[in-house]
């Protein structure tokens, strides 16, 4: 009898493999090596399994009883050892067996890929609304990360907590998929809408998530995963005072437009009656020269989302503009230009507006 | 498969989310991180299911095969939808294995037959596909820039001039359901921004064009409050004419396809509202003794069955009382998380137990 089969890494096709040899000529690989590719992936087969310590102290798969699939892969046979690449990467920080025998009447041999390098990097980069104060009736909640994340914690790792600490239930609205930016680097968070519409059975039985005069916090917990698999370096938490509700339209009327000097590059300053969403303020509002189109610029947002501001690129010249806004731009509890978030049908300053866009027109001065 | 407009390629799937049968072996999948809708030729080679015949189908411990067979442990095993064949009967998974930079999208097919779990490769496969946006790639430059002559740019005037405007944001689009009737694919969608109810609908073969049709759908509580809120999930049924749809604010509401049309506010009419803490996760029809039912899954709620007829008859909520709206049988059968039409006796659940397993059990639809 030769030596006793044995399992490695080997980096083949790109990927981490497992390379199933038997130390020697006269090892046990031997009988495996004119196996058919079929007959391999019967006696040899791998799993994906979680190892635990047995009575020697040995590290052993936790199951395999019912594990009657073997993980999908290729048998690579050389002269003295087989190469299992699979079809699927190994994933760092998991351990492997190879059941030699197969499945029933198999000796498990196992390893585990070493968990990714470096350590927890990741913050929280931002979380909006940034104002100190939120209506009762918000809406929406934005997390930004300074790098890519992994999918699948915002449930359990993202949370509104009340004044005592204690996470307030049924909050905010858990989706699946998960609303990531295509980076994977803002998490839009929802507060459950069924409890803020007036009407809706939720709202009747269960009432607002916030309470008016009473504070609360949004809490992301360091437990949540990059896109590395890295908890994040720390957690983060936000604190709010709740206001009263907010629903009435965004109406551009309302704004404070602050005209910039002529010949200067000047901010154009547009102050709002109230918090406006901050990713839509991205991309809802430019400045156009009414003689001659789009003005390029550079768009700045502050003071708790009441404040947009907007740098040109050339000076500005002494001719009307005009700053148009697309009626799909909410504030923070989901009401646009165009419509209130639950419309009160009675009430005709309510009705919503059909124009595709609207404009405030300034002057600099 | 020309006639569908498919050719042969391999398509660069980034994301796998609902997905739905179309005419033959066409595969609608949903690439919700490209915001993308792709029609694949699945070729499945199985024998047709025998006409007549039916059979349950049922695989415990669906979570830990897939894990094996995807190399991986099972949280590491999102499946995203579940679709069964209509003329071979196979179950068909999407299915993200792994996480973050790992994540990787995967078809699963599950031979009815034999339960065995192979990968629908895409390497080479006859598709098309098509952007549910107007908007840039996010790549693209341009998406910094809110003002310009993009395909769904809307035009406006003043001062003589012409300015068209684009919304480069619905690329943040999610797909939240899909089903396919009758010549179109219908797109329910959610952005990551905006709060609005989005439903497409896509005439298939693609055109390659923007010709789908996007609606609002409002819906009306108690006569008093009006809102728009995205679709989360939705069955159509009599034949496609009706749809029920449940939102994320989680009353079920009606509406008939006919209603929906271009440069319309379509405006649905609730039927049934679940309470606090409840979301509705799946639907499907079936047929019993020639009457026509609704099964929906909840996160909270048992499994519940409605009858189509009652949908049809019950007037608008407009009061408050309990329970809400259409009468509805609850159905002893815990945690069913996806549904799907198995053959005309069964319905095929996607089950997750309170030990965390998940399971593919058939219920038969003579004793639901």
């Amino acid at each position: 009898m030769g030596a006793p089969l044995e399992l490695a890494w080997v980096e083949d096709h790109g990927r981490a493999c497992v390379r199933i040899s038997g130390g020697d000529s006269n090892g046990a690989i031997t009988e495996y090596l004119a196996m058919a590719t079929s007959e391999l992936a019967r006696t040899l087969p791998v799993f994906a399994t979680e190892l635990v310590d047995d009575d020697a102290g040995r590290r052993v798969p936790a199951v395999l009883a019912n594990q009657l699939q073997a993980t999908a892969g290729e048998y690579h046979a050389d002269d003295d050892g087989i190469t299992f690449v699979p079809r699927f990467p190994f994933l760092a920080g998991r351990s492997y067996s190879v059941l030699v025998g197969g499945l029933g009447a198999g000796t498990a041999l196992s390893i585990e890929l070493p968990a990714a390098a470096g350590g927890p990097t990741t913050t929280v980069a931002s979380v909006h609304p940034s104002d100190g104060s939120v209506p009762r009736n918000l809406l929406r909640c934005y997390v930004g990360f300074s790098a890519p994340m992994s999918e699948g914690d915002a449930a359990r790792c993202v949370h509104l907590v009340d004044a005592s600490g204690d996470v307030i239930a049924g909050a905010l609205l858990e989706m699946d998929p998960e609303l990531w930016d295509p980076d994977r680097r803002r998490l839009t968070v929802l507060l459950d809408p069924g409890r803020i519409k007036r009407g809706l059975a939720p709202h009747r039985e269960a009432g607002y998530p916030l309470q008016e005069g009473e504070r609360f916090a949004l809490v992301v917990d360091g437990g949540m995963r990059d896109a590395r698999g890295h908890p994040l370096a720390e957690g983060a938490r936000r604190d709010y005072d709740v206001g009263p509700d907010v629903r009435r339209r965004v109406d551009p009327k309302d704004w404070q437009v602050t005209s910039p000097r002529t010949g200067t590059r000047m901010p154009l300053v547009v102050g709002f009656d109230r918090s406006l969403d901050r990713a839509l303020l991205d991309h809802c509002l430019a400045v156009v020269r009414g003689d001659s189109g789009v003005v390029r610029g550079t768009i700045g947002v502050r003071s708790g989302e009441r404040t947009w501001t907007f740098v040109p690129d050339a000076p500005w010249a002494g001719v009307d503009h005009h700053l148009v806004v697309d009626p799909i731009l909410e504030d923070v509890c989901g009401n646009s230009v165009r419509r209130v978030f639950d419309r009160e049908l009675a009430d005709r300053e309510q009705d919503p507006v059909t124009s595709t866009v609207v404009t405030r027109e300034f002057r600099p001065v | 498969m020309a006639e569908h407009g498919l050719q042969v390629g391999t398509p660069e799937l980034v994301s796998v989310g609902s997905i739905a049968f179309g005419p033959d072996d066409v595969l609608f999948v949903a690439d919700t991180t490209r915001a993308t809708v792709l029609a694949i030729d699945v070729a499945d080679e199985s024998a047709d299911a025998e006409a007549g015949t039916s059979n349950a189908f049922d695989l415990d411990d669906l979570g830990a095969k897939l894990a094996a067979f995807l190399g991986c442990a099972d949280d590491d095993v999102a499946v995203r939808d579940l679709a069964v064949h209509p003329r071979t009967g196979n179950v068909y998974l999407s299915v993200m294995r792994g996480r973050g930079d790992e994540a990787i999208p995967v078809l699963v097919r599950i031979d009815r037959r034999n339960a065995e779990l192979s990968e629908l490769s895409l390497t080479d496969v006859a598709f098309s596909e098509l952007e549910i946006t107007s908007a840039p790639a996010h790549d693209d430059e341009r998406t910094d820039v809110q003002l310009g002559h993009g395909p769904d740019a809307e035009k406006f005037e003043f001062n003589g001039i012409s300015i068209f405007l684009t919304r480069p944001h619905i690329r943040s689009a999610t797909v939240t359901d899909m089903a396919y009737v009758d010549g179109e694919l219908i797109v329910a969608g959610m952005s990551n921004e905006e709060f609005s109810s989005t439903l497409r609908r896509i005439p298939f073969p693609f055109t390659g064009e923007h010709a789908d049709t996007q609606l609002e759908i409002f819906h009306v509580s108690h006569g008093m409050w009006e809102t728009a809120s995205p679709i989360r999930t939705f069955v159509p049924y009599q034949n496609g004419a009706s749809i029920l749809a449940s939102y994320t604010c989680t009353p079920l509401v009606q509406f008939t396809l006919d209603a929906i049309k271009p440069n319309t506010i379509a405006k649905g009419h609730t039927v049934a509202e679940f309470g606090f803490g409840n979301q509705p996760l799946d639907m499907v029809s079936f047929h019993k003794d020639g009457e026509e039912y609704l099964l929906v899954a909840h996160s909270r709620h048992p499994l519940t069955k409605v009858a189509c007829r009652d949908i049809d008859v019950q007037p608008a909520l407009t009061e408050p009382h309990e329970p809400e709206g259409v009468p509805r049988d609850e159905l002893d059968v815990p945690g069913v998380v996806k549904l799907a039409s198995l053959d005309d006796a069964h319905v095929l659940t996607l089950q997750r137990d309170d030990a965390g397993g998940r399971h593919l059990r058939s219920l038969k639809t003579a004793s639901l």
